[in-house]
């Protein structure tokens, strides 16, 4: 018994150092983004393996200008992640778990509108927003950002409404519970691991668009910071540094949210269910 | 408009009508105003999105709004993207009332219709040389002027030369020998843009012209002789293969660490060269074929136009920012701090006063050429065919000659 | 070997509707509205926001259409001229072979790196949860900044990946990872399967979570070695998230346009060339957008035909 914890504890022991390993290989990227975030200002991409000397003042300036764009992003990617799932977890149950005509069809047109170019739709969005009013708004561009997360969340969710046993959702059926009181207190729960991926990259999406950032807004007022970081890059010369550290520093709460969403994703969300 | 979008339009309408309240009452950008009379703000837009050129910019518009009593709302973009939102707000009749466009992009938005010529406007062409009014001029018709343009120039390492005891180069075969012997273990003699845009073309076409060749004949002895110099730079190790990667700024940065004894890169440069400080350089003309032959450049730099609004008010206040900010002091005062030339050939003098080192400089702008002079909205097309053949030949993809006939009947399809 | 397995939607096939046996019609068109209702706003929200766009490109394909026709909405029906056009561009064919060399080299790469990295996070143990939530950093980044940041590591002179390599003496000159029309290709499916490794990991991960632990368990007692497990047990229930990741990254890969334009352009010499980034090109560049949207419905004909014939024969390898 004693021997077998240990064996076990060795195995945890090596796995823990072989997924840092990993994550370094894999990460070297990123290192190299912090990295050159340290430069002294305005150097250009070349640089030494480690850093000779901490530089902050790549750092100074993208607090000084990004503050209110990161939080801008931050606002932005969330709302956007809230309407996204407001309309794709019951649609996915719908495709899921219902006989609706024209399933398939659904299921095609959402897998095909992933393909259309972005640009395509920015063009179009363009013109409808300008005549609603809607440039340079929070709601205009939540509404735009969240057009691309939809389908995409539906396909996902829909994965793992289709693993909810149909027994479970027939038994509530038949003590009394409404259409949509199954679908609340029973598959949404046991869905969950597909609902936080899908909020996941809900937000990833949201929070590294570039294209609607830059469609939708004109003026300084409601600036993304995929879009502020334009202050440090010029035709003629890139503050890299400040490019970098924005980029460390667009990162910091993301990773946090991350973090708290992969949480929740808990082994055998939908296995115990039917004992 | 099709059916469906006049559906999609009308259920867009419907569905929003409860957010479009309190959207409304947030700030709403776009429309240009359509009642005449008095002017509080003008719209003008550009593509500085970065210091120190960003506030450079600024304080200049901010000033000339001023001047004629209006504030400036100011719309930066990011330079990779300013042509789709001028495509869109052209398309949505909400163009600003002073638009920057690229040189080299003035055809084909001055095709489209959406640019009042600027003699509809009465702004004054006077204090600005043939060559820098050639830039703004699309079918004989004037739609763009720039108040400081730049070009592309030679760099050289002032301490490197001597050190290696080589003469700055004048001609192609002393640059191919300088290039060599500069060459060590770590630097390259040399760099250059053959990166697949603008850039790249920008770097060929002075060696181009030069040769006496032209933009609109690529399939030329002159074109060969050019790409074949660039061939030979980077076969020989002289300079490096990565040149297909580098823009303009990247060459910039290889000459600022030493990695590249000389660099042929847009004059801008300058600055990044000024203030991290220590390169012992100077700037000379790029070499040409033989001793003798004149030096030409092509112009870069941007253009600012006057987009039609339909508002008599707003129009006659924006030709007049035009014309403030095409004043000689700006235009002095603007290519000081961005180490361009000024427009007007008369303000030499006073330029050189202040920068003397740049005599060399403003030479090769006085000579220097458009563009799109010859080719006007079929450049785009040559552009690309240009850039393609010197990354083929220069990658050793296709030999010159075939490089260039590809060129040629590509460019040969847009016309 | 035991299995437990319950009833869920995909494994159960044609069932009859159970609303057609509920007493009285009435019912039954009532709970056919709810039903409706669940799937309306999203379906009024791609309506709004993709019928549109859809349908102009579509037609953009049949026009020639210039700066001009943006200013003044007139742009001349030209028939299927522009697909003759682009059909007829020598570096057309060239630009399909590379949409579909990426793609396939991105898929294959993502997917198997993703699975493996998912299946190898499965098992818990400290400073996981840590990991994994790293382990997205690179979807996180900007596209300017990842590709600036492979763009300085790939440099042939002076960047880090060949300054440790010729440390290491597997190399002796710098390899021209982005510079050279041989190896640029390979070196963007490098960069865009290091982007896509994030997203196959977390989706399989959440894939392998709704796995029972009881199976493994039981597979466990049985014997079974890891090899056989996973394909005994790992591989059929993971299926269905399988298809999903998979049809989305075809789709994303597809029509991935960020990545090349900022590792290269389409460079050296149209070496990384592809529909998407043509498609850009003859938009932006030589502002013929008819071009460009035929270039790019091109695209979607063929993303469609892939998800059709994709999403049938997942379908049927269910049902066996």
């Amino acid at each position: 018994m004693i021997s077998s914890l240990r064996a076990r504890k060795v195995r945890s022991t090596r796995d823990s150092v072989l997924g840092v390993l990993l994550l370094v290989l894999l990460l070297f990227p990123v290192y190299w983004m912090v990295n050159l975030s340290v430069q002294s200002s305005g150097s250009n991409l070349a640089s030494g393996l480690f850093p000779t000397e901490i530089h902050l003042d790549g750092y100074r300036a993208a607090i000084a200008d990004q503050s209110a764009n990161l939080v801008t992003s931050l606002v932005v990617s969330i709302l956007s992640v809230i309407l996204t799932l407001v309309i794709a977890i019951p649609a996915a149950y719908a495709l899921a778990q219902f006989r609706l005509p024209g399933l398939n069809l659904i299921l095609l047109v959402l897998a095909v509108t992933q393909m259309i170019p972005g640009i395509v739709i920015a063009n179009s969005l363009y013109s409808s927003y300008n005549d609603l009013g809607l440039l340079n708004t929070m709601l205009g561009l939540v509404l735009a950002d969240a057009s691309h997360s939809i389908p995409f969340a539906i396909l996902l969710i829909r994965t793992a409404m289709q693993a909810v046993p149909v027994a479970v959702l027939e038994a509530a059926r038949l003590d009394g519970a409404g259409l949509f009181r199954s679908f609340r207190s029973i598959a949404v729960p046991l869905a969950r691991n597909g609902i936080i991926t899908a909020s996941l990259f809900s937000f990833l999406f949201t929070w590294s668009d570039f294209l609607f950032a830059l469609t939708l807004t004109t003026t300084d007022d409601l600036r993304p910071v995929t879009l502020g970081i334009y202050t440090y890059l010029g035709a003629d010369q890139t503050d890299w540094s400040a490019v970098m550290a924005t980029s460390v520093l667009a990162s910091l709460p993301a990773i946090v949210l991350l973090l708290v969403a992969q949480r929740y994703i808990a082994a055998g969300a939908s296995g115990g269910a039917v004992k | 408009m099709t059916h469906a979008s006049r559906r999609s339009r009308r259920l867009a309408l419907v569905a929003t009508l409860a957010g479009t309240a309190a959207a409304l009452t947030s700030c709403a950008g776009g429309g240009a105003t359509s009642t005449s009379g008095d002017v509080d703000t003008l719209r003008v837009a550009d593509y500085y999105t970065d210091e120190p050129a960003r506030s450079i910019i600024g304080d200049t518009l901010d000033a000339c709004g001023a001047s004629i009593g209006v504030t400036i709302e100011r719309e930066a973009v990011p330079s990779s993207d300013y042509l789709s939102k001028i495509l869109q707000q052209s398309s949505s009749r909400t163009l600003p009332d002073v638009q920057m466009i690229d040189a080299q992009d003035l055809p084909a938005i001055a095709s489209s219709g959406a640019l009042s010529p600027l003699a509809e406007r009465s702004v004054p062409t006077d204090n600005v040389g043939d060559s820098v009014l050639s830039l703004g001029t699309v079918d004989d018709e004037v739609y763009g002027l720039a108040p400081t343009v730049g070009t592309i120039v030679m760099f050289v390492n002032n301490d490197l030369l001597q050190q290696a005891g080589v003469a700055v180069p004048t001609t192609w075969d002393e640059l191919t020998a300088a290039a060599a012997a500069l060459t060590v273990d770590g630097r390259y003699g040399i760099a250059f843009s053959a990166k697949n845009d603008g850039q790249g073309t920008y770097a060929f076409l002075p060696l181009l012209w030069s040769a006496g060749g032209s933009e609109d004949e690529l399939d030329s002895d002159a074109a060969r002789a050019a790409l074949q110099l660039e061939v030979d730079l980077v076969s020989s190790g002289s300079a490096s293969q990565s040149t297909v990667q580098w823009g303009n700024s990247d060459v910039g940065d290889q000459f600022l660490t030493g990695s590249a004894a000389m660099a042929i890169t847009s004059g801008t440069q300058m600055s990044k060269l000024d203030a991290e400080g220590g390169r012992n350089y100077s700037i000379t003309a790029i070499p040409v074929p033989t001793a003798g032959d004149t030096a030409v450049a092509p112009l870069g730099g941007e253009v600012w136009t006057l987009p039609r609004s339909g508002d008599d008010a707003r129009e006659k206040a924006a030709a007049d920012l035009l014309a403030c900010i095409m004043s000689d002091e700006n235009q002095l005062s603007l290519a000081e701090q961005r180490r361009v030339v000024p427009a007007n050939p008369e303000l030499d003098s006073a330029y050189l006063e202040t920068l003397p080192q740049l005599a060399d400089y403003v030479a090769v702008v006085r000579d220097g050429r458009s563009r799109t002079a010859i080719l006007q909205e079929a450049w785009p097309t040559t552009n690309q065919a240009i850039w393609t053949a010197v990354q083929s030949a220069v990658t050793g993809q296709s030999s010159v000659d075939e490089a260039l006939a590809d060129a040629a009947a590509s460019a040969a399809s847009a016309q | 070997m035991t299995s437990v397995t319950t009833p869920t939607a995909q494994t159960v096939r044609r069932r009859p509707a159970r609303e057609g046996r509920a007493p009285g019609r009435r019912r039954v068109s009532r709970e056919r509205v709810y039903q409706w209702l669940f799937i309306a706003p999203a379906l009024l929200y791609v309506v709004l926001f993709f019928a549109y766009p859809v349908v102009k490109n579509v037609v953009m394909g049949f026009q020639d259409y210039t700066t001009a026709s943006f200013y003044t909405g007139e742009a001349p029906f030209v028939g299927f001229a522009n697909y003759v056009t682009i059909f007829s561009d020598p570096t057309f064919w060239p630009s399909v072979t590379n949409t579909f060399v990426f793609t396939i080299g991105s898929i294959v790469g993502q997917f198997t790196l993703g699975l493996a990295i998912a299946v190898f996070f499965r098992r818990r143990f400290p400073l996981s949860t840590i990991l994994r939530s790293l382990l997205l950093l690179p979807w996180l980044l900007p596209v300017i900044v990842s590709t600036a940041l492979w763009r300085s590591l790939m440099d042939q002179d002076s960047g880090a990946i060949n300054v440790v390599l010729k440390g290491l003496g597997i190399i002796d000159t710098g390899i021209p990872w982005l510079a050279s029309p041989s190896i640029a290709l390979l070196s963007v499916i490098i960069v865009n399967v290091w982007v896509g490794i994030p997203f196959n990991v977390a989706i399989l991960y959440g894939g392998l979570q709704d796995i029972p632990e009881e199976l493994y368990e039981a597979a466990a007692v049985d014997g079974a070695s890891p090899w056989r497990t996973f394909w005994s047990v790992t591989w059929p229930l993971l299926r269905p998230t399988v298809t999903v990741v998979i049809l989305l990254c075809v789709i994303y890969t597809l029509r991935s346009i960020d990545i090349i334009l900022g590792l290269t352009r389409g460079g050296p010499a149209n070496s990384t060339q592809t529909l998407p980034t043509a498609s850009y090109f003859q938009s932006f560049q030589q502002f013929q957008f008819g071009l460009g949207a035929a270039t790019s419905n091109v695209l979607i004909i063929i993303a469609f035909v892939f998800a059709l014939l994709y999403l049938r024969a997942s379908r049927r390898s269910l049902t066996d």
